[in-house]
């Protein structure tokens, strides 16, 4: 397992960001699910040595990340949630800019490398043009860019969907599932339909604590049997769909038209409380 | 083969082993040029053995003689093939880097280091546009001869590199902090190189308007202590706080130090032999504090 985490604590303050989580991830990708404010930025940064844990353990491509942070950076790619560019530089100078960062020192080895990742993200065409000059789903695919730089080991993609349109999405999922094929890939993200797409395996956070860590087949079969569709509101959960119909969500009463859940139905019961016993 | 006139050899006056002696003229080009390339100077011509003026020569007949390129095209090996297109390549498809990347390469800055400097906010030219221009108002009115003419250039001139120091790195004025902060080049290392540069682009202009402004005067060189020893303070101070405030918490000291010295004390107290010397001090102190505390900046 290239990245193995064990009762890790991390406290902002009085508040409790992390509390006692759990998991493992090898290679694909493994997605982190959660609400806001459940602990995936604060997990994500932690595994990219950017923080200090608290307490616990967190072991990276068999490293520990508080006595090898740098021989673990050399193998590591790292999208942050809110990445910033230079947005003076073109997109070339700023992968280049990076890489430099990355210790590769070598000036036409660099720019190989640099061509190889543009032409990775569908980036070539542009690499001329200023940041400045890009749309928000280009940027995005520049960060992806210099995150595989080197060819890291573990890839770690914090809220990478996010503002995206459903094509530039769809983009990223070809994008993101290409690079989980010989990588560990650490994916970060508030949206089911990306787990149900690129995921082997999920780790759903609330409140700073691990509560499902499968597969996604196993997270949507939390709601088997708990979905059901009404003309009333119903259940622990329930919303009126586009056809009039209420979709509820939680012990559903005798004779209920019980329907094929999905990832969201049983990522939402999570959320919402479902009875312990269920989780196991 | 011997009897051409324009045959490579013959231009080889520069003491290089001439492989070209045996050529042979037929083909369309052989009668337009009158030689073609025989096997071994096609192998010395692959291997990258002929002098540069023959080299150009087979060149030039190369580009004319359909026949000679069928020749040569088997010596050629495929690695040297994929290391010169890799190096075309590299040429035509690297974007030119910007006016102030070109001026650190020509003043012999290594490319990744003139890189890594371009990214720095106060590098740029609107910083460095603004603070000479700041300096220079400073200098004019240095000329003026009331009590608060040449204090004030006095006291500007160590900001500039403070604040400019201070807008170089760190989460508030680096739009990629946190990718630098997980990279493995050293975080400690890029910050004081950048505020190496940033003193040179800074001190520079300030001691070329002092001189051009107000002769050559101590005044001229009066603030340069000062500016090392806050630029230090505020380097060291940005272990601990974000270096733009840093930069901005020293300054409003050393600010408020000028304004009240120059109303409660004799006008140009704070420029003394023994403050100067303080400055020193404070200068060595924090650089060795700095130096010792190095690893909290990765």
């Amino acid at each position: 397992m290239n990245v193995v985490v064990d009762d890790l604590t991390k406290t902002y303050g009085r508040s409790r960001a992390l509390d006692g989580l759990s998991f493992s991830a090898g290679q694909g990708v493994t997605g982190l699910l959660g609400p806001n404010g459940a602990g995936k930025t604060t997990l994500i940064r932690l595994l990219a040595t950017a923080l200090a844990s608290d307490g616990g353990t967190i072991r990276l491509l068999g490293m520990d990340p508080a006595k090898e942070p740098a021989a673990i950076r050399r193998r590591l790619g790292y999208l942050p949630q809110e990445t910033g560019y230079h947005r003076a530089f073109t997109v070339f100078e700023f992968v280049d800019y990076v890489a430099i960062l990355k210790e590769m020192v070598d000036r036409r080895a660099r720019h190989d490398e640099v061509r190889r990742v543009l032409a990775e993200v569908g980036l070539s065409d542009v690499s001329h043009k200023k940041i400045r000059a890009l749309s928000g789903g280009m940027r995005r695919r520049v960060g992806i860019a210099q995150a595989l730089l080197g060819e890291p080991a573990l890839v770690l993609l914090d809220e990478p969907t996010v503002g995206l349109d459903p094509e530039q999405r769809l983009r990223f999922r070809e994008l993101i599932s290409r690079i989980g094929e010989d990588r560990t890939v650490i994916l970060s993200t508030h949206q089911t339909e990306d787990v149900a797409a690129l995921c082997a395996r999920v780790v759903v956070l609330k409140g700073g604590r691990q509560a499902f860590e499968g597969t996604p087949a196993e997270l949507r079969a939390l709601a088997e049997g708990r979905t059901w569709l009404s003309d009333q509101k119903a259940g622990m959960l329930s919303w009126r769909t586009g056809d009039g119909l209420f979709r509820n969500l939680g012990d559903a009463p005798g004779g209920s038209r019980l329907v094929e859940p999905t990832i969201e139905d049983g990522y939402l019961l999570l959320l919402g409380g479902l009875p312990e016993e269920a989780t196991r | 083969m011997n009897q051409h006139t324009d045959r490579p050899g013959d231009t080889n006056g520069d003491g290089h082993t001439d492989t070209s002696r045996d050529m042979h003229p037929d083909g369309q080009a052989g009668r337009r040029t009158g030689w073609h390339m025989d096997d071994d100077l096609a192998v010395a011509y692959a291997e990258g053995r002929l002098s540069p003026t023959t080299a150009a020569s087979v060149e030039a007949h190369l580009l004319a003689c359909a026949s000679c390129r069928g020749l040569l095209a088997p010596q050629v090996s495929q690695t040297r093939l994929d290391r010169i297109w890799v190096e075309v390549v590299d040429v035509v498809d690297t974007p030119a880097p910007g006016p102030f990347e070109r001026l650190l390469r020509l003043v012999g800055v290594r490319h990744h280091i003139a890189r890594l400097l371009a990214a720095a906010r106060s590098l740029r030219l609107p910083w460095l546009a603004g603070a000479s221009l700041a300096l220079f108002f400073a200098a004019l009115a240095a000329g003026e001869t009331t009590r608060w003419g040449v204090i004030g250039f006095l006291a500007l001139a160590p900001i500039v590199p403070v604040l400019g120091v201070g807008l170089a790195f760190g989460r508030g004025a680096d739009p990629a902090y946190e990718i630098g902060l997980v990279a493995p080049y050293s975080a400690f290392r890029v910050m004081l190189l950048r505020a190496a540069a940033v003193l040179i682009t800074s001190v520079v202009p300030a001691l070329v308007i002092g001189v051009a402004f107000l002769g050559q005067t101590w005044t001229v060189v009066g603030w340069l202590l000062p500016a090392l020893a806050l630029t230090s303070l505020s380097l060291l101070l940005s272990r601990w706080f974000e270096p733009v405030q840093a930069a901005a918490g020293v300054s409003a000291l050393w600010l408020t130090g000028v304004v009240w010295t120059n109303l409660h004390a004799p006008s140009l107290a704070m420029f003394g032999g023994a403050e100067q010397l303080a400055y020193l001090i404070i200068t060595v102190v924090s650089g060795v504090l700095l130096f010792l505390g190095r690893r909290e900046f990765s």
